[in-house]
């Protein structure tokens, strides 16, 4: 099935299907979760209304990670099996990932401002949040500096596998070192310490950015591989 | 005599690159003498030369990191040009054993002018001797992992005839956790406990950058030579 699917012009019928649903999906979910982070969650005891930017931050955070265990699981596809789609999707993920981390660091920002009363700590957390963002910008740079595609997306592959490394220093950062970032407050293995008027807002956000993830990826996976087409029909019409 | 034959060959492949580097003087001469002026340039650009002593290991660690890094393209962009690189691989020696010469080459490369220059630094910082020794020590355990990155990086961007700041864009945050370990470590003679010291965290950081750079390069180099 996966590998029926991993046809590029199988997958471009599937996408056409598929982008409007998803897309609809996530703009529903939106609305219904921003009428929940807005309305239909009290504010925090402490941190009063500033807590609702956790709505936007910790999806972001998620993924900020998602995508890019995302990529680095194509690029060990990629290499292993030489597969094009893997190569596409690893590619299409990049930036979007990149918007996220930044989206990450930027909504992380605002909400320390009134909560640490600072902007930024150099903090283990918000340190490796942010090499990851630079890892990001590294392939989206690899990914157009050279003029041959297949090799870029090599070596893009293999500079996402290094990048690995940096995912449990995110993770755990906040369990290794002393930080001011507060540790996971929603985990697999306990019950999460959020109360759970803010943690329906808090799914529903989650799911509508994923749906939202997926429909900006297959647009973006779409466009790489009319993109290929193209290059095609050009370097044919050259020889 | 199988294996004995792999550790001749390999040791002549390490002596090939010394004597390449020795030849290529001038890539010596000019790390040293970006080393001196952009260390001269920090203690001129502070006025007061307290601030510099404080931060003399971050001023010395990010000027060794940029001359590291405008040298080692050096290493292997000649090799990749003259088909050198091909050729040794078609030898039959393999990518490792390619990418860990290179970097013994480059480290010796490193620290025999960081050696002669340590004097200056302990003149221009105006550092204690103690300093001084711990910081020799910190650059012996921090920069094989150092040259195994700068290899890694210049054979992303070997191929590469224009956009050459890419090699820094994307080698610089695996540059991070180096940066804080080496310049977190005590004097060592302040607490005269190395277990409790950063340096074992630099020899950690080592044996995970060695098989990481080495995997790595031997893919890169394939994909070159394809």
């Amino acid at each position: 099935m996966i590998f029926n699917l991993a046809n590029p012009l199988r997958f471009q019928r599937l996408i056409e299907r598929i982008e409007p649903i998803t897309l609809n999906i996530a703009i529903t979910l939106l609305l219904v979760g921003l009428f929940f982070c807005f309305f239909g969650s009290p504010p925090d005891y402490l941190q009063g209304e500033t807590v609702r930017i956790m709505y936007i931050h910790v999806p972001c955070a998620w993924f900020s990670l998602m995508i890019y265990s995302i990529i680095a699981l194509c690029s060990i596809f990629s290499i292993v099996f030489k597969h094009t789609l893997a190569d596409l999707i690893s590619r299409s993920c990049a930036p979007i990932g990149a918007c996220f981390t930044l989206a990450t660091l930027l909504s992380g920002s605002i909400w320390g401002k009134p909560t640490w009363g600072t902007w930024w700590v150099w903090d283990a957390r918000l340190t490796s949040e942010l090499v990851l963002l630079v890892i990001y910008l590294g392939l989206i740079l690899i990914n157009n500096a050279y003029e041959d595609k297949s090799k870029a997306d090599r070596y893009a592959s293999i500079l996402a596998i290094i990048g690995i490394i940096n995912l449990p220093i995110i993770k755990w950062s906040v369990d290794w070192w002393s930080t001011l970032h507060q540790p996971a407050s929603i985990s697999k293995f306990s019950s999460p310490s959020i109360d759970p008027s803010m943690l329906l807002p808090l799914f529903i956000m989650t799911f509508s950015f994923f749906f939202f993830f997926i429909s900006i990826l297959l647009v973006r996976v779409r466009g790489e591989i009319i993109q290929r087409k193209i290059e095609v029909i050009r370097f044919n019409r050259m020889a | 005599m199988g294996k004995y034959k792999v550790k001749l060959d390999f040791y002549k492949l390490v002596k090939r690159e010394i004597r390449i580097m020795l030849k290529n003087f001038s890539i010596i001469y000019s790390f040293s003498t970006f080393f001196v002026i952009a260390s001269l340039i920090f203690v001129f650009s502070v006025n007061d030369i307290s601030y510099v002593k404080i931060f003399y290991k971050s001023i010395v660690w990010i000027v060794l990191i940029f001359s590291i890094m405008l040298v080692s393209e050096n290493f292997l962009n000649e090799d990749f040009n003259d088909g050198s690189l091909k050729e040794l691989q078609f030898l039959g020696f393999s990518e490792e054993s390619i990418m860990v010469s290179k970097s013994i080459a480059m480290w010796v490369m490193i620290m025999i002018p960081m050696l002669f220059l340590m004097p200056l630094v302990f003149v221009f910082f105006q550092i204690t001797l103690y300093e001084l020794i711990s910081l020799i020590i910190n650059l012996f355990l921090a920069t094989p992992s150092l040259t195994l990155i700068s290899i890694l990086s210049s054979l992303f961007s070997v191929q590469l005839k224009r956009n050459k700041i890419i090699q820094f864009v994307i080698i610089l945050p695996f540059f991070v956790p180096m940066i804080i370990f080496t310049t977190s470590t005590e004097t060592l003679f302040e607490s005269f406990n190395f277990k409790e010291n950063q340096f074992l965290i630099l020899i950690g950081i080592f044996f995970i950058t060695l098989p990481v750079c080495l995997m790595a390069g031997r893919l890169i180099m394939r994909e070159i030579n394809k």
